[in-house]
């Protein structure tokens, strides 16, 4: 009798490929000679977690110290966690095939607010207590961290520490903390906790004590001790030259979703569209040069044999080097037969030449982001691109062989009215215009193009983080009258769910009541939200009743302007009244310039480090 | 089998070529065992891609918009085999010594992956006509007498299966391609060693097999999954007069 765990159902699994490990490059330590395992979640499948830049980066830095083995985890699809279920095999790591409980910690990465399901169904299926609360001495700690949580709060009794900002730095220190308190014997769970509060860019949720107002709003955090930091300030990484990046990457067998090199080439974003959550969260924006990333693609490209680099950041065409950084590397990649891609391409910088210079043979597709249909809720939500830039791009895009063209629109966003939903039907019609302007053999056979509408979440640390949520209603006539407004037959109207979008705002700007109705949602079998066919409203609608939730409360109620909100027991660099005074500025239909046209005095400054643009 | 080359030249014999346009290939065999089993071939492909790149070896590319580097392999093998004996055919720029070629490949893949051989053929992968397979099953009620009735089962005149085609499912008779088969029991198990036919028109799944002696002798019946299993090793290629493939 074999020993029951997840190679002895492997044969009666879709894509098996997803659970073995073995990959090359993956890293095997001797579990008896390190001090302290780190077992790496990514509430998500394995293809979508292999391709997340945030855990290469980690993996790689943790792995870096000997005494620490960073080990990778992914949720197991719905058809291997019922047999998971059914046979008692708990959730097992990839490196060593051992389970989550003989970890010393165990950390996720917390990518989107739907994936929140996955990560205590993953807890669930390794047998570890949901609430932080409910663990005892032997438990592993449990560490979350990603964009999510600069408002953890839905989620943040779930949690034992939480790593505000970027974790090359922080998670190493954590371990080290760990390893000297087991090593002197002074570990507890609470005394690490309590210690590891005193970790710049570590948040312990529960060493704070939250209260309400009458009406439901908060009324404050009080840290339980005076030692505990009032607010906790997000961490950053000061040099982006000097940061760790891996020189090699754990190399998937099956194919994942970015199955590529990945080169990060700054963080942060100059422009600060007022909608953007990671254009805020992100700040100050910290370059590296031209000489460290064709050092970094050159070495990635020696140990993985990829064939495509993708350059990264949130938009590179801001990139103040981007010319010097394409010409060096295409003095190799060409007769290495390794192809660029730039996935953020924005309207207002996109070239010919830029265009030559990327693959453009790949796809016969390019999209942009024009976000809204008229330039005056362009100006509201601070894009700062024109309908002029968009005709000019789609005119190099369709002379340079690109018969599709996919443009991004969002529904909901404040001020709109129904003409500019209007607008985004006129635009597209527009740009099928432009294409039958040029001259037949100068442009390819065949156009399509398709206009991908989202609906607007207001997000934490953003300008329009005290708006209201469009009702489900609202959002569906706004769905319908822009389908009737659009009359070429060229144009493809594609729409994300607004009952998705609906919960995906609860969960980003809930609080900690929230928590008894996830853990619900999670008993019921809630996994996997973030896939359509998984999502279900209903079951959503449901456990916020039975817990007491009033989803408007978070959604179509909007925020006052000076209640307290669940965030704002993070400090993200950005100040407040930036914020405050970007909102009066979206009203007056007033925009922004960009950080290297213009400071404008976010306050992201005060984090330090080496930035590009700031004062 | 896959598509293979169609005329493979061996480089001695044809330096005169006055265009210089002789197709160097290398071959390399290599076992695919223990995890990789799950691996399909495709994704086989796909790595197989980034590991030749990796190596350094002087690469030929195919041409059009999406260069590749050009390499065949013989004979797939599907999700749920291990295997000792694959093949791949590797066409390169310049002639490269095959002890150090496989040097390069090997230390790019891991231990689960490894040529074990390298030689510029003379063959071609429609000379493998035959493959020996060992498949190891550990069922409930395994013992000698069920070995015995496995193995006549195997060898009878004849050995029906329902495939499934394109116009429904249909008996088979896969009788005649199967070479030989024996089954002994030892170690708890049932082994069978057998050698199928790995001809490009009438190629024999080992899974085939299993799901014979599955129908036909009632093994691995059990509702547990994880109260049975079974593995699928291929372990020798060999031509048409059983000499081995090279």
């Amino acid at each position: 009798m074999q020993n029951k765990n997840v190679s002895s159902v492997l044969k009666s699994v879709q894509k098996p490929g997803r659970y073995i490990g073995g990959e090359y490059n993956s890293v095997i330590k001797d579990k008896a000679s390190v001090k302290c395992r780190f077992a790496f979640c990514f509430p998500d499948t394995y293809e979508i977690g292999m391709s997340n830049l945030g855990v290469r980066i980690l993996y790689d830095v943790i792995n870096k110290d000997k005494d620490v083995w960073c080990e990778r985890v992914y949720a197991p699809w719905t058809d291997m966690k019922e047999k998971m279920e059914e046979y008692s095999i708990p959730l097992t790591a990839v490196e060593s095939g051992d389970p989550l409980t003989d970890f010393d910690m165990v950390a996720f990465s917390l990518q989107y607010e739907l994936c929140y399901t996955t990560a205590l169904a993953m807890l669930k299926l390794a047998g570890i207590p949901l609430y932080s609360k409910d663990r005892g001495e032997e438990c592993p700690i449990i560490v979350g961290g990603g964009p999510c949580v600069y408002n953890a709060e839905p989620v943040a009794d779930f949690f034992d520490l939480i790593n505000v900002g970027e974790g090359e730095e922080v998670l190493l220190e954590i371990c080290h903390l760990y390893n000297e308190m087991r090593d002197n014997g002074s570990y507890t769970r609470e005394g690490f906790l309590r210690e590891a509060s005193h970790i710049e860019g570590v948040y312990i949720p529960s060493l704070y004590e939250v209260s309400y107002n009458e009406d439901g709003t908060l009324r404050e955090y009080q840290p339980r001790y005076p030692d505990v930091p009032k607010t906790v300030k997000k961490r950053i990484v000061r040099d982006m030259d000097k940061a760790p990046y891996p020189e090699k990457l754990v190399m998937p067998y099956i194919e994942t979703v970015h199955d590529r090199i990945v080169l990060e080439v700054y963080r942060g974003c100059i422009r600060g569209c007022r909608f953007c959550q990671a254009g805020m969260v992100y700040r100050p924006v910290r370059e590296k040069s031209p000489e460290t990333l064709c050092k970094q693609a050159k070495c990635l490209f020696d140990n993985t044999g990829y064939d495509e680099i993708s350059l990264i950041s949130l938009s590179i065409s801001d990139y103040s080097e981007l010319p010097k950084l394409t010409d060096d590397l295409l003095e190799w990649t060409d007769d290495a037969h390794v192809s660029l891609s730039l996935p953020s391409l924005r309207i207002d910088s996109f070239s010919e030449e830029l265009m030559r210079k990327v693959s453009s043979v790949r796809t016969g597709g390019i999209t942009f982001a024009p976000e809204a249909g008229t330039q005056r809720l362009r100006d509201v939500i601070n894009k700062n691109v024109t309908e002029e830039d968009l005709m000019r791009s789609v005119g190099i895009a369709f002379r340079g062989g690109k018969s599709n063209v996919k443009l991004y629109f969002m529904n909901g966003l404040p001020t709109e009215t129904l003409e500019d939903i209007e607008g985004i039907a006129e635009l597209a019609k527009r740009v099928v215009g432009a294409y039958f302007k040029i001259p037949k053999p100068e442009r390819p056979h065949g156009i399509g193009v398709t206009i991908s509408v989202s609906c607007f979440v207001p997000k934490p640390f953003t300008p329009f983080q005290w708006e209201r949520q469009n009702s489900f209603e609202e959002l569906i006539e706004k769905q319908k009258h822009l389908k009737n407004s659009i009359t070429d037959k060229h144009v493809r109207y594609t729409y994300h769910d607004a009952r998705v979008s609906r919960i995906e705002a609860i969960l980003a700007r809930g609080d900690r009541r929230l928590a008894p109705a996830i853990a619900l949602a999670v008993e019921e079998g809630a996994i996997f939200d973030a896939w359509d066919e998984y999502f279900d409203y209903d079951r959503w609608i449901n456990v916020f009743e039975r817990c007491g939730v009033d989803p408007d409360f978070y959604t179509t109620r909007g925020f006052g302007i000076d209640e307290v909100l669940p965030w704002d027991i993070i400090d993200v660099g950005v100040t407040k009244s930036f914020l405050k005074r970007e909102r009066e500025k979206a009203y007056a239909e007033k925009t922004t310039p960009s950080c290297a046209e213009h400071c404008s005095g976010c306050g992201a400054n005060k984090l330090g480090g080496k930035t590009r643009w700031c004062k | 089998m896959v598509q293979i080359e169609n005329k493979v030249v061996p480089p001695d014999k044809d330096v005169n070529n006055p265009h210089n346009n002789i197709k160097i290939i290398l071959r390399f065999k290599f076992r695919k065992v223990g995890r990789l089993q799950y691996i399909s071939h495709l994704d086989l492909v796909r790595t197989m891609n980034k590991i030749v790149v990796r190596s350094g070896l002087p690469l030929y590319y195919t041409e059009g918009f999406n260069p590749k580097p050009k390499m065949v392999f013989a004979a797939p093998l599907s999700i749920g085999t291990e295997s000792y004996a694959e093949y791949m055919d590797l066409r390169l720029k310049d002639r490269v010594d095959p002890a150090l070629a496989m040097k390069l490949l090997n230390r790019n893949m891991t231990d689960e992956m490894q040529a074990v051989e390298c030689y510029y053929p003379d063959s071609k992968f429609t000379d493998m006509k035959w493959l020996s397979y060992s498949i190891k099953i550990h069922t409930v009620g395994a013992s000698a007498e069920l070995a015995s009735e496995c193995e006549r089962t195997l060898t009878a005149e004849r050995l029906e299966i329902l495939k499934s085609t394109k116009s429904g499912e249909k008996l088979v008779d896969i009788r005649p391609l199967v070479r030989s088969a024996s089954v002994v029991f030892d170690s708890g198990a049932l082994n069978i060693s057998c050698i199928l036919s790995a001809d490009q028109s009438s190629f024999l799944n080992p899974e085939y097999i299993v799901s014979a002696l599955k129908e036909k002798c009632g093994i691995l019946n059990d509702p547990d999954l994880t109260a049975e299993h079974y593995t699928v090793t291929r372990l020798s290629a060999f031509t048409e007069d059983m000499s081995p493939f090279r």
